[in-house]
């Protein structure tokens, strides 16, 4: 216990020590990474934005109408209402009855004249659906398309075109952002082990020794994994606030606008604890590689 | 200078049941093609005081290497306490190189580090937590005439008294094997002499000191145990012999 304690100290000792002395080359090391934690964190939460706006405007384009045919027996329109709320890919499904369509359809004036001197209601029921995937939409769709109780002359209604684009859309923005920051996490860790290894450097002369006398790999290498793990804390300290303060900013703004963009807390806490506890592994593996080369031989 | 080595003339303790040292056909030849050592069979014993002498390049450098396995011999085996070294893993080298107490010639002090700080690091990270290691410090110290310079810096120090440093923190974890390579290559005959001398009472105590050395004046005083190395191959190995062949100019 005693000598845990006392390599704790050691190692914390010593890893203070060589922030401070190094303080150039440490903050330079501090600042880059976080920039890069900055821009991670800055694309995971543009992207959760994006994905959150785009998934509102899914939301209202999920929805498909399947027009019935007036000769449609009860029997048959509740046979299939129930298939379709046995539909996995369906969230719920309501019933239209043509009374309640020309109720709806009559908040138009217009709709409403021309239905009082028609004297018949021509409007068909329908059965409204909620799909839980966009991309089941069209399967679907074609589905109802072919049961013979639907009207034939106008089967379904629901708006494919923009759909199929929200989707391309949503897909390509997830792809980038998990690209960039696969992109940015690997030159962090380069720039770290980078870091560490002019840190290692200017120490080559105390390592030498420590492993002349008999220190163990492990007792040389946890001064520097903690010094990297103090660097990439600060990092990310610094660049979640600067992220924090941007996204509650980009929120104030977007506030009122066409797109108005939720501010997600809980989403926002997530991702700063994710920065946090990735700076701070990112600049212990930096580390570890830093100086894996001054530990062989 | 001669007085001195009459005081030490007494037989130093033999218990040679065990060689503490011992090379079984060891050879080492480097990447690049440079054989180092060829065909090298020795033992040295506990309590015994070896000179390594030969010119620079013969193989001197790569011997102490070998020893602490910071090189692994191309061919060969090498013993240290019975403990074979030569195919050790890398995990147990920490535990064999704390057999050793080793000074070079150029010292390998911290700078930022006081002497006392500088010997109580190899305490530090061997043995974390020791107690009374301000003690230990204070009584190597002792042993190699500093103990009035405590808080000095290695800069405010002659080079004899910085080697002296380095060989207290040689000695402070209390090795089985004394080495120094080339301890008084930097400094001057009469400090020399000083360092040869703390070396001879370090094996007196009982510590196997094996010193590679240019320097046949100290060689050719001290008349210990000579091993001569040349191209890589033990040209001589005398109980009491000097530092070149006796009546010629060769080693």
């Amino acid at each position: 216990m005693r000598q845990i304690l006392a390599s704790l100290w050691f190692a914390l000792h010593s890893a203070g020590q060589n922030f401070r002395r190094n303080l150039g080359v440490s903050l330079a090391g501090v600042f880059t990474m976080a920039l890069i934690i900055f821009l991670v964190g800055g694309s995971l939460l543009f992207t959760h934005s994006v994905d959150t706006v785009l998934q509102g405007q899914e939301q209202n384009a999920s929805h498909l109408k399947i027009y019935l045919s007036d000769n449609a027996s009860l029997a048959a329109i509740t046979n299939f209402e129930s298939r379709l709320k046995h539909d996995p890919r369906v969230i719920s499904v309501t019933f239209e009855t043509k009374d309640q369509a020309a109720k709806q359809a009559s908040q138009n004036p217009s709709i409403a004249s021309a239905l009082d001197v028609l004297g018949s209601n021509p409007l068909p029921a329908s059965l409204n659906l909620d799909v839980k995937k966009l991309t089941d939409l069209s399967q679907i769709n074609n589905e109802a398309k072919m049961t013979p109780i639907v009207d034939m002359t106008t089967p379904t209604d629901y708006n494919s075109d923009v759909i199929s684009k929200l989707n391309t859309v949503i897909t390509v923005i997830q792809w980038v952002g998990a690209i960039i920051a696969i992109i940015l996490l690997t030159i962090s860790i380069v720039i770290i082990m980078n870091t560490i290894r002019t840190a290692v450097y200017s120490r080559r002369t105390e390592i030498e020794i420590m492993k002349l006398v008999g220190a163990t790999d492990w007792f040389v290498r946890w001064p520097f994994i903690l010094e990297g793990m103090l660097g990439g804390l600060l990092a990310a300290i610094f660049s979640g606030a600067v992220v924090f303060g941007a996204y509650r900013l980009f929120v104030q703004a977007a506030q009122g606008n066409l797109l108005s963009v939720p501010f997600d807390a809980r989403y926002t806490i997530t991702l700063l604890i994710v920065l946090l506890v990735g700076g701070v592994a990112v600049g212990a593996f930096g580390s570890f590689l830093g100086v894996r080369r001054f530990l062989q031989a | 200078m001669s007085v001195a080595v009459a005081e030490r003339s007494a037989a130093p303790p033999q218990h040679a049941l065990r060689p503490v040292i011992s090379f079984h056909g060891v050879s080492k030849v480097y990447p690049n093609g440079t054989e180092a050592l060829r065909d090298v069979d020795l033992a040295i014993h506990q309590g015994d005081f070896c000179f390594l002498v030969g010119p620079s390049g013969a193989g001197k450098s790569t011997f102490v290497r070998l020893l602490i396995r910071d090189e692994a011999p191309s061919t060969g085996r090498i013993f240290i306490d019975g403990q074979e070294v030569s195919r050790m893993s890398h995990r147990k080298l920490p535990k064999l190189r704390r057999k050793f107490g080793i000074v070079f010639q150029d010292y390998k002090l911290l700078q930022r580090r006081t002497v006392a700080q500088n010997v109580a690091f190899a305490l530090q990270v061997t043995r974390p937590g020791q107690r009374h290691m301000r003690e230990k410090v204070e009584e190597v110290l002792w042993i190699v005439g500093l103990e009035d310079k405590l808080d000095k810096f290695p800069d405010e120090l002659s080079g004899g008294e910085q080697q002296r440093v380095a060989i207290a923190r040689a000695l402070v974890h209390r090795p089985r094997i004394f080495l120094a390579d080339e301890p008084t290559g930097n400094l001057d005959p009469d400090t020399s002499w000083g360092i040869v001398q703390l070396l001879l009472q370090i094996n007196h105590r009982g510590t196997t000191v094996l010193m590679a050395t240019h320097n046949r004046e100290v060689v050719d005083l001290v008349r210990r145990r000579v091993i001569a190395i040349d191209n890589g191959r033990v040209v001589r190995d005398e109980a009491e012999g000097q530092y070149l062949r006796e009546g010629t100019a060769t080693l």
